[in-house]
C-alpha cells in the first residue's frame, strides 16, 4: 500500500513536470526537466522491484539529456512567444485527445488489478523462468538470464538498433552528402 | 488509478508530439510516451509486497516464484528503454542539420515540401 | 527450418562488414550485391509448409520463435527480389553520392528488420525489428542531405515513432490479457469480446494503418518516399510499407484477433477513400517522384479494398495486388531515378523529348505505368480485376464500382507522363542527356518481365495452387486455436 502512494505522488509529479516541460519558454529549462521526471521514472522502477532497470534508466536519461543539451545549448534557447496560431490548433485536437480517453477509461478500469500480475494465472513464461531459470542458467539475477539466455534474440535486435542510430546519427551529420557537380539545387 | 494516470502521461506526450511547434519539444514528448509505455509494462508485472527477481548468496531458488514480481517485462523494458535511446539520438542528429539548414527550430517555419 | 535463421543473420553480417570497408572500394558492390543475390535464391528454398523454429532451441512458451508458412515465404520472396535488384540498380545511380559502403550497410540493416518482422512469431521481436527496419529507413531518406530531404525524414520520423508506440502499447495490453508474447500462445488466450481487446485493436489499427499510409494516416508518404535516393523509393514502396504495415496488419487481423472481430468494412471504405485521394493527388503533380509516391497511396488503397472484402478471392486480389505493385512502382522509381540521374531534373514541366534520348528508359516508364494503370497483359489488370470481381462477389457493387473508376483514372497518368517527359521538344539544357548506365538499366528490364509476367501466378493452375491459394487458405483458417500443437 505504500509503495501504491508513493508511486501515485511520484506519478503526479511527472505529470506536472510534463505540463511544465509542454508550456516553458526556455528550452534548456525544458530538458532539465525531462531529466527531472526520467530520474522520477527511475524511483518508480526502484520501487516496484526493477532495480536493474532503475540503472539503465538512470544511465540513459543522462545520455539523453546531454544530446538534448548538446543541440540546444547556443541555439535559439527561448521558444517563440507568440504560440497564438499553435494554441487555436490545439484545441480540437486537446478535446479529441479527451473523447479517446473517456473511450478507453472504461477498458483502463478492466485492466488486471495492480499488484496481481497477470502472470500467476496461466502456465506462462515467467513462471518457467521464476521456477527454473537458476537451475537452467545458473545466473542469480532472473532478468539477466531472460535477456541473456531465453530471449537473447531480442537482445541482439537492440544491439543492432542501437548500433543503426549511431552510424545513422554519424551518418546524418555528414555535411558533403553528394558529390560536387552535384551539389547544386 | 495509476494505469490511468500512466495512461494520460501517454497521452501528454501524444498532444506535445501533435500540437507542438519546437522540434526539441516534440522529442521530449516523444521520449516521454515511450517512458509511459516502459512504466505502463513495469505496473503490470507488479505483485503486492513483491522483491526483485535476484537471488540473494544462500536463497532458496523455489522461494521466487512466491514473492518475485514478473521479469519477463523488465527484460522487455531493458530492450525498449535503449531504443528509445537510439530514437532520440537519430531525431537530435536531424534536429540539428534541420537547425543549419533553416536555422530555427519551428517547425511551421521548416516547410519546403507543400502538404 | 534452419534456414530461417540465415535471413537476419547474412543482412547483419554483411551490413557490418560493409561499414569496416574503405568507404570508396570498389569491392562494396561486389559484397553488396552477392549477398542480396545470394538471399534472393536463398528465399526460392525455404519450405514450402508449415514450420517454426526455436532461436535458442526454446520452445514457444519459454523463447521467440520464427516461423514460416505459404504467406510470408511469399512476402519474403518478395522483399529479397526487390531488394536485390535496387542493390544492383544503386551500383549505378549511387555514383551521385558519398559514403556508399554505408548506404549499403543501412539497405541490409533495413532488409535484416523486414526479414525479422515477417519471419518471426513474437509480438515484442516484432516490435524491436521494425525499429531496425524503420530507423534504418529514416536515415536513407534524408541520405541526400538537402534541406528538404531532412525536412521529410523527420515528418516520416514522427509519425513512424508515434505509429511504433502505438503498436507497443498494444503489445503490453496483449501481455496485460494473455501473459504471452508469442502470436499463436496468445491468439488462444485472448478474449475478443473483452473490453480490452477492442483497445488493443484501435491502437493496432491505427499504428499498422500509419505504417501502411492508409487513407487518414497517409500525409507522410509522399514527402518521405519522393525524397529519398530513387532505389530507397523503390524499397519503401515496393516493399517496406508491405512488409511492416500490410503484412503484419493481415496476420493481426486474420490470425489474431480473427476477421469477424476487426472492423473489415471500414477498412475497405479506407481503401476506397485512399485510392480516389490518391489518385487526385497524383493528377495534381508536377515533381514526377512525388507523382509515384501519391499513386503508391492509392494502390495501397486498393489493396486494403481486397483485404476489407475479407473473401477468398478478395484476399488472393490483394496479394495479387501487392506483388504487381511491388514490380511496378519498383520499374517506375527505377526509371524516375534514371531520368533524374541523366538530366537532373523531376520537373515534368521542365522535361520533355526525352524518348529518342534514353529508349531503355522510355521503355521501363512505358510498361510501369501501364501495369500500374491496368492494361490487359501486365500484372496490374489481373490483380484489379481479380479485386473487382471479388467486389461484385461480394456484392459490394459500390465499392466495386469505384474501384474501376479509380483505376480508370490511374491509366490517365500514364498519357501525362508520355506527353510531358518523353514526346515533345527536347529542351536546351536537356540535349546533352544520355542513356544511364547498364548497371541500371538491366535491373529496370528483369522489372520489366517480371510485370509482364506476374499475371501468370494466377493464370497457371499449379502456380496459383502453391503460391496464391495456399497463402490465401493460410489466412482463411482463421485464428490460430491449437496452431501450436498442429506444427511438429
Amino acid at each position: 500500500m505504500m509503495v501504491e502512494i508513493a508511486i501515485f505522488f511520484l506519478l503526479i509529479f511527472m505529470i506536472i513536470g510534463m505540463l511544465f516541460v509542454l508550456e516553458i519558454e526556455n528550452l534548456l529549462s525544458a530538458v532539465v526537466m525531462m531529466g527531472a521526471i526520467g530520474f522520477g521514472l527511475s524511483v518508480i522502477f526502484l520501487l516496484l522491484g526493477a532495480p536493474d532497470l532503475a540503472i539503465v534508466q538512470i544511465a540513459v536519461e543522462v545520455i539523453s539529456v546531454v544530446i538534448l543539451i548538446r543541440a540546444t545549448i547556443h541555439r535559439d534557447i527561448k521558444e517563440r512567444a507568440d504560440e497564438s496560431l499553435s494554441n487555436i490548433s490545439s484545441i480540437p485536437l486537446l478535446v479529441c485527445i479527451f473523447f479517446f480517453f473517456l473511450m478507453i477509461y472504461p477498458a483502463l478500469r478492466l485492466l488486471p488489478t495492480f499488484g496481481e500480475p497477470v502472470f500467476l494465472n496461466f502456465y506462462s513464461s515467467s513462471v518457467y523462468y521464476l521456477r527454473d531459470g537458476f537451475h537452467l542458467t545458473g545466473a542469480p539475477n532472473i532478468v539477466s538470464a531472460i535477456i541473456l539466455d531465453f530471449r537473447a534474440y531480442d537482445t541482439l535486435g537492440e544491439a543492432i538498433v542501437l548500433f543503426t542510430s549511431v552510424i545513422g546519427a554519424l551518418s546524418i551529420l555528414r555535411y558533403r552528402n553528394r558529390k560536387k557537380e552535384h551539389n547544386a539545387s | 488509478m495509476i494505469y490511468t494516470l500512466c495512461i494520460i502521461l501517454f497521452l501528454l506526450g501524444l498532444y506535445g508530439v501533435l500540437v507542438k511547434r519546437n522540434i526539441i519539444k516534440i522529442i521530449i514528448s516523444l521520449a516521454m510516451m515511450n517512458n509511459a509505455v516502459n512504466l505502463f509494462l513495469i505496473l503490470l508485472a507488479y505483485r503486492s509486497n513483491g522483491v526483485a527477481p535476484i537471488l540473494d548468496p544462500g536463497m532458496d531458488p523455489s522461494i521466487l516464484l512466491e514473492t518475485s514480481v514478473d521479469p519477463l517485462p523488465q527484460a522487455l523494458v531493458l530492450t525498449s528503454v535503449v531504443i528509445g535511446l537510439g530514437v532520440t539520438a537519430l531525431m537530435v542528429a536531424l534536429a540539428i542539420r534541420l537547425y543549419h539548414a533553416y536555422g530555427t527550430f519551428d517547425i511551421t517555419k521548416i516547410r519546403k515540401l507543400k502538404g | 527450418m534452419g534456414l530461417l535463421p540465415a535471413f537476419v543473420a547474412i543482412p547483419l553480417l554483411t551490413a557490418l562488414v560493409l561499414n569496416i570497408v574503405e568507404q570508396k572500394s570498389w569491392y562494396t558492390h561486389i559484397l553488396a550485391l552477392s549477398s542480396s543475390i545470394f538471399l534472393a535464391v536463398l528465399s526460392f528454398f525455404t519450405p514450402q509448409t508449415h514450420g517454426i523454429y526455436y532461436v535458442g532451441g526454446f520452445g514457444p512458451h519459454i523463447g521467440i520463435n520464427m516461423m514460416i508458412d505459404p504467406l510470408n515465404r511469399l512476402i519474403l520472396i518478395v522483399v529479397q527480389v526487390i531488394v536485390m535488384l535496387a542493390c544492383w540498380y544503386s551500383v549505378g545511380y549511387m555514383e551521385h553520392y558519398t559514403s556508399k559502403s554505408r548506404f549499403y550497410a543501412f539497405v541490409f540493416l533495413m532488409l535484416a528488420g523486414m526479414n525479422g518482422i515477417i519471419l518471426t512469431a513474437d509480438f515484442f521481436n516484432f516490435y524491436v525489428f521494425m525499429e531496425i527496419a524503420t530507423l534504418a529507413s529514416y536515415v536513407l531518406v534524408s541520405y541526400g542531405g538537402r534541406s528538404y530531404e531532412l525536412e521529410a525524414s523527420f515528418k516520416y520520423m514522427i509519425l513512424g515513432s508515434i505509429s511504433s508506440l502505438f503498436m507497443l502499447l498494444g503489445i503490453a495490453l496483449i501481455y496485460s490479457q494473455t501473459a504471452a508474447l508469442n502470436m499463436m500462445v496468445a491468439a488462444e488466450r485472448i478474449d475478443p469480446a473483452h473490453p480490452v481487446t477492442f483497445l488493443i485493436i484501435v491502437l493496432f489499427l491505427a499504428g499498422l494503418g500509419l505504417k501502411s499510409a492508409i487513407f487518414p494516416f497517409h500525409s507522410w508518404l509522399p514527402d518521405a518516399h519522393s525524397s529519398a535516393p530513387a532505389p530507397i523509393s523503390a524499397i519503401l514502396s515496393g516493399v517496406l510499407i508491405k512488409a511492416v504495415g500490410i503484412y503484419v496488419m493481415l496476420r493481426f487481423v486474420f490470425n489474431f484477433i480473427g476477421s469477424e472481430n476487426a472492423p473489415l468494412t471500414m477498412l475497405a471504405w479506407l481503401g476506397v477513400i485512399g485510392a480516389f485521394v490518391g489518385v487526385v493527388l497524383a493528377l495534381g503533380q508536377k515533381d514526377l517522384k512525388r507523382l509515384l509516391a501519391c499513386s503508391s497511396v492509392s494502390q495501397v488503397g486498393y489493396i486494403f479494398i481486397g483485404i476489407g472484402l475479407g473473401t477468398p478471392l478478395g484476399l488472393a486480389g490483394a496479394l495479387l495486388h501487392l506483388i504487381s505493385h511491388s514490380a511496378s512502382k519498383s520499374l517506375l522509381f527505377f526509371s524516375a531515378g534514371s531520368i533524374e540521374y541523366s538530366a537532373n531534373e523531376r520537373n515534368i514541366t521542365l522535361l520533355g523529348g526525352l524518348k529518342k534520348l534514353m529508349p531503355w528508359t522510355h521503355l521501363g516508364n512505358f510498361i510501369g505505368f501501364s501495369a500500374i494503370g491496368g492494361i490487359p497483359p501486365l500484372s496490374g489488370f489481373w490483380s484489379k480485376l481479380l479485386i473487382l470481381l471479388a467486389c461484385v462477389s461480394a456484392g459490394q457493387w459500390l465499392i466495386g464500382l469505384l474501384a474501376a473508376l479509380f483505376a480508370i483514372m490511374t491509366l490517365s497518368l500514364l498519357p501525362k507522363i508520355e506527353k510531358n517527359v518523353f514526346t515533345g521538344d527536347i529542351p536546351e539544357h536537356l540535349k546533352k542527356t544520355k542513356e544511364s548506365p547498364s548497371s541500371m538499366i538491366i535491373p529496370m528490364i528483369v522489372l520489366s518481365f517480371f510485370c509482364l509476367g506476374i499475371g501468370l501466378i494466377y493464370l497457371v493452375p499449379s502456380w496459383n495452387q502453391n503460391i496464391l491459394t495456399s497463402a490465401v487458405e493460410v489466412l482463411m483458417d482463421g485464428r490460430w486455436l491449437g496452431a501450436i500443437n498442429n506444427v511438429p
